[in-house]
């Protein structure tokens, strides 16, 4: 009978190690159905998190080879064919502080989450006694953020957030600035917006892989667009990501494509890149890599990209 | 020593509703504990909606109607009184959680969306999508951060502790630690929720549904109300029991045995699939015992076709059954039929609620709520949308009752409390160290098997009775049962172990008023005795434990306004 080789990694508060399994193959099953199947019937000592065992609680995510997926609704048989091996290794989501084998904290993250001020800052138009009054559009735009049901899949996978832990939100605290920024019954958006721009907004490194992992498939990636603008127009123009956002905003419009040379200067101010950009491209130049004497022309249909522009302009408003 | 005024245990619907109302004015210190994170608990997992005579959709409506309609569906089994206490104030408390935030669907005019349920004599269930218990626990969750609501996630409540009639405090453990500890309180609210896992794989509850917190109470002294009726959904998912909605059904689904027979035609030859949950429950369940299902013993079940409703109006009316299908149970149900079978669903029984404005129990400073309770709003049988409604209503009360006692009462005695600890160290101890003995999964097993057989969708007195056996045999093998992890920190194990301890003492009193209980009435149904007794039990049932003796008395209903009658729809 076929065997699924489960490499489960292990952590008991002090030493962490791999421990190999064997699983015989059933069709039709699920990632929790096989770690269930090991805790129940070979090894008692293995701890991971589920409960509604329905995709809902979020409990149960963990990373098979990599990447993450809830436990529960993925089936097993789909893993097996896009990794394309019966070796699964499993580990705990990266990103947050681990307790026991698979089991991970989530208090920290909510202590980071009260930053953006996760609940709702009431307008005047409602009452505890009479609630609110909200058209379909209203609620449709905050359909899809309270969708998160916190599993910490984007969290794992945010390649902003392995390099910078401190500095950066994980993406579903961005969904849930956003959450409350968009509803109607929020009055004041810019207290969720604010600090969101304070934790580096603008870093994300449109990696996608929040956004391609979301079990509850949440567009994140549009969300943290929305914040970037918003944070704009509430006149927070000067910071880098935003100064980078204009830079590239005006030269396509202008000439019709970056100007790479001048990006840096725009984005970070010409004292802070001579001080730490220029030796970079001074060894740029120096193998030819840029040339600092090229000024970029305007590209043939300029006409088209600045009417590209102003249709855009158009539709957002 | 912990020490605080008010101590919730679960953070569900009830517990944190019961948080926010004990804690505002912010003059008490409240804690809530809660075996896993708070947004993991399975008010969660709740689909359909809330219900409150809001009349948004129907002007005709009133809570009158609500109220009358929910003594109806409880078989007349509820206390009127509290019934009509619940439903005149549910709609200013929908009003409540929309202030704090919970999406809910909209109607044209910007009003909150409500749509018909079952039982229901107006579209009364006020919804978010299919989520709405989701967004309900999150908005509560939110509003706790904004509060500063103190949580001790994954600990895990061992014992509520009791003397002379009076709490005392309570003994919990911190999982992470695996260290034990005392905590004095001067009130407690118990807002454990459900224990459909009794029935282990046959059960649409979540894995941690065991009661520990109505088990506490219980072994406190505090006895089960109506525990006897438990509520099953006629179509879960074979493999796992989760819940596919009634939807399928409603659309058009058919129900075929193995023989390619749609067998409703035997039980319900005019509404055929659209009876109602407990005949098509009974009928599943009759073609499986007369050997006409798939599969063997706890794996048999029957299939619901939806094929000939054809793709295109499975995809626009039906997509998430079909997700649920294919994720749970790798079938397509545009290409074959799914197997289903009856999943236990809710438990109307609970911990004896004797006064409804406070959530108050017999046991001075132990108030309780949600499904762990029994008020009792659900008597014989709860109406979809009333659960989540009875959650976050008397949560709401039970926290402004525990608030009161709280300022009544002064924190407990401490040596007691540490007596309790120590007993549990030494279970603790005892456990890891155990070598060998009986699996604790087999147990586990075994007791779900007999309740499913034999106090499960039909009951005869000889086979609760032969169930009843069966359970004191798993308590007696519990004492050798067999957890397997030594470890002191998350050790789950010792956990599940415990859960288990529970599950059997709820079992046991389930089994203990369903033999008693010798008529059929709502979810109750006995073969031996079909008909509904008004004169002998129009009577609340109640369980107590005194040390290993468990015994049974009556308690009358309260009937304001509207008299039995026959229930029919
Ligand atoms: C699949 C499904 C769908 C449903 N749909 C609906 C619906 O549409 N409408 C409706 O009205 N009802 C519905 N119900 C019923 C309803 O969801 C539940 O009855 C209700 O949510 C229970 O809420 P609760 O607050 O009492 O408990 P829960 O939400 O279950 O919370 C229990 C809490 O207690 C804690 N706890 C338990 N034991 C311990 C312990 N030993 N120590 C510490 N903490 C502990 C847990 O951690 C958890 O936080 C549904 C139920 C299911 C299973
Ligand atoms: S167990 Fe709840 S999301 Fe997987």
């Amino acid at each position: 009978m076929e065997k699924i080789s489960c490499k489960i990694k292990r952590f008991n508060g002090s030493e962490a190690w791999y421990q190999e399994y064997e699983v015989p193959y059933e069709k039709g099953k699920t990632i929790l159905w096989l770690l269930t199947t090991i805790r129940e019937e070979q090894d008692p000592t293995l701890n991971f998190t589920s409960a509604c065992r329905h995709a809902i609680c979020g409990s149960c995510a963990v990373r098979i080879n990599g990447n993450a997926f809830l436990a529960c609704n993925t089936p097993l048989d789909e893993v097996i064919e896009t990794f394309d091996t019966m070796t699964l290794t499993f580990e705990p989501l990266q990103n947050f502080e681990v307790v026991k084998d698979l089991v991970i904290v989530w208090e920290p993250k909510m202590e980071k989450m009260k930053k953006v001020k996760p609940w709702l800052e009431p307008t005047a138009n409602g009452s505890k006694e009479t609630g609110f009054l909200q058209t379909e559009e209203e609620f449709h735009q905050i359909a899809a953020p309270t969708d998160c049901i916190l599993c910490g899949v984007c969290a794992s996978e945010c390649n902003q957030l392995t390099v910078n832990q401190d500095g950066y939100l994980e993406p579903f605290i961005l969904n849930r600035a956003y959450r409350f920024a968009v509803d109607s019954r929020d009055g004041s958006p810019e207290e969720h917006l604010r600090p969101v721009l304070e934790n580096e907004l603008w870093k994300c490194l449109h990696c996608m892989q929040c956004v391609s992992k979301c079990p509850k498939s949440i567009p994140l990636t549009d969300e943290i667009a929305y914040l970037r603008s918003e944070t704009m127009k509430m006149g927070e123009m000067n910071n880098q990501g935003a100064k980078h956002a204009y830079a590239f905003h005006d030269d396509v419009k202008k000439k019709g494509r970056l100007n790479e040379t001048m990006l840096p200067i725009k984005t970070d101010g010409l004292v802070h890149t001579a001080m730490t950009k220029v030796p970079f491209a001074l060894r740029m130049i120096k193998k030819g890599k840029i040339n600092p004497f090229h000024f970029p022309k305007e590209v043939e249909g300029i006409a088209g990209v600045r009417a590209l522009y102003e249709y855009a302009k158009e539709v957002k408003d | 020593m912990l020490a605080f005024d008010v101590v919730v245990v679960g953070a569900g619907g009830a517990g944190m509703m019961a948080a926010l109302s004990a804690s505002e004015g912010k003059d008490l210190n409240v804690a809530v504990i809660s075996k896993v994170f708070p947004t993991r608990s399975h008010t969660g997992a709740a689909q359909g909606g809330i219900n409150a005579a809001m009349r948004n959709r129907d002007n005709t409506d009133s809570t009158e109607k609500h109220f009358r309609d929910t003594v109806k569906g409880s078989d007349f089994l509820a206390d009127q009184d509290a019934v009509e206490f619940f439903t005149s104030k549910m709609p200013s408390v929908i009003a409540e959680l929309d202030y704090y935030g919970v999406p809910f669907s909209r109607d044209q005019n910007g009003r909150i969306a409500q749509r018909p349920f079952g039982g229901a004599s107006s579209p009364r269930t006020c919804y978010s999508a299919d989520k709405t218990g989701h967004v309900i626990l999150h908005a509560l969750y939110e509003q706790c951060l904004k509060n500063n609501v103190q949580f001790l996630n994954e600990w895990f409540l061992l014992s509520t502790v009791v003397e002379d009639g009076k709490l005392e405090g309570l003994v919990a453990m911190d999982i992470r630690s695996g260290k034990i500890h005392p905590i004095q309180t001067k009130s407690v609210v118990i807002a454990s929720g459900g224990f459909g896992r009794i029935y282990w794989s046959r059960t649409t509850n979540a894995i941690n549904m065991t009661g520990d917190g109505t088990a506490a109470c219980f072994e406190a002294g505090i006895p089960l109300k109506d525990p006897e009726f438990v509520q099953f959904h006629p179509t879960g998912l074979a493999n796992t029991g989760i819940l596919l909605s009634e939807a399928c059904r409603g659309e058009g689904g058919y129900l075929v045995n193995k023989d390619g027979e749609r067998f409703m035609k035997r039980y319900a030859p005019e509404k055929m699939e659209l009876g109602p949950r407990d005949l098509v429950s009974r009928s599943i369940e009759t073609e499986i015992r007369e050997g006409r299902g798939f599969g063997e013993g706890m794996t048999s079940y029957v299939l619901m076709d939806l094929r000939h409703l054809g793709e295109q109006k499975i995809m626009e009316r039906l997509p998430q059954v079909r997700e649920l299908a294919m994720e749970f149970e790798g079938v397509d149900i545009i290409k074959e039929p799914v197997p289903i079978r009856p999943s236990c669903h809710y438990m109307m029984g609970g911990i004896h609620v004797t006064d409804h404005e406070t959530c108050s129990t017999p046991i001075d400073g132990i108030h309780a709520a949600g499904e762990c309770c029994s008020v009792s709003i659900h008597g014989a049988n709860r109406l979809g949308g009333n659960s989540v409604a009875d959650v976050v209503f008397y949560g709401k009360y039970a926290g402004l009752g525990a608030k009161a006692s709280a300022k009544r009462r002064q924190l407990g005695n401490a040596q007691r409390l540490a007596g309790e600890t120590a007993k549990w160290e030494q279970e603790f101890q005892r456990i890891r160290e155990k070598q060998s003995g009986i699996s604790m999964f087999d147990i586990r097993n075994r007791l779900a098997e007999t309740m499913w057989y034999n106090v499960g969708i039909f009951r005869t007195e000889q086979d609760m009775k032969k169930a009843y056996d069966t359970i004191n045999q798993l308590i007696n093998e519990y004492e050798d049962a067999y957890a397997g992890d030594p470890a002191e920190k998350y050790n789950m194990a010792f956990i599940n172990y415990v859960e288990l301890g529970n599950m059997l003492k709820l079992a046991k009193a389930i089994t203990l008023g369903a033999i008693h209980r010798k008529e059929s009435r709502g979810s109750h149904s006995r073969a031996d005795y079909p008909a509904r007794d008004d004169a002998n039990f129009l009577r609340h049932t109640l369980v107590y434990k005194d040390g290993e003796n468990y015994r049974h008395e009556y308690l009358p209903v309260t009937i304001t306004k509207y008299q039995p009658e026959e229930r029919k729809y």
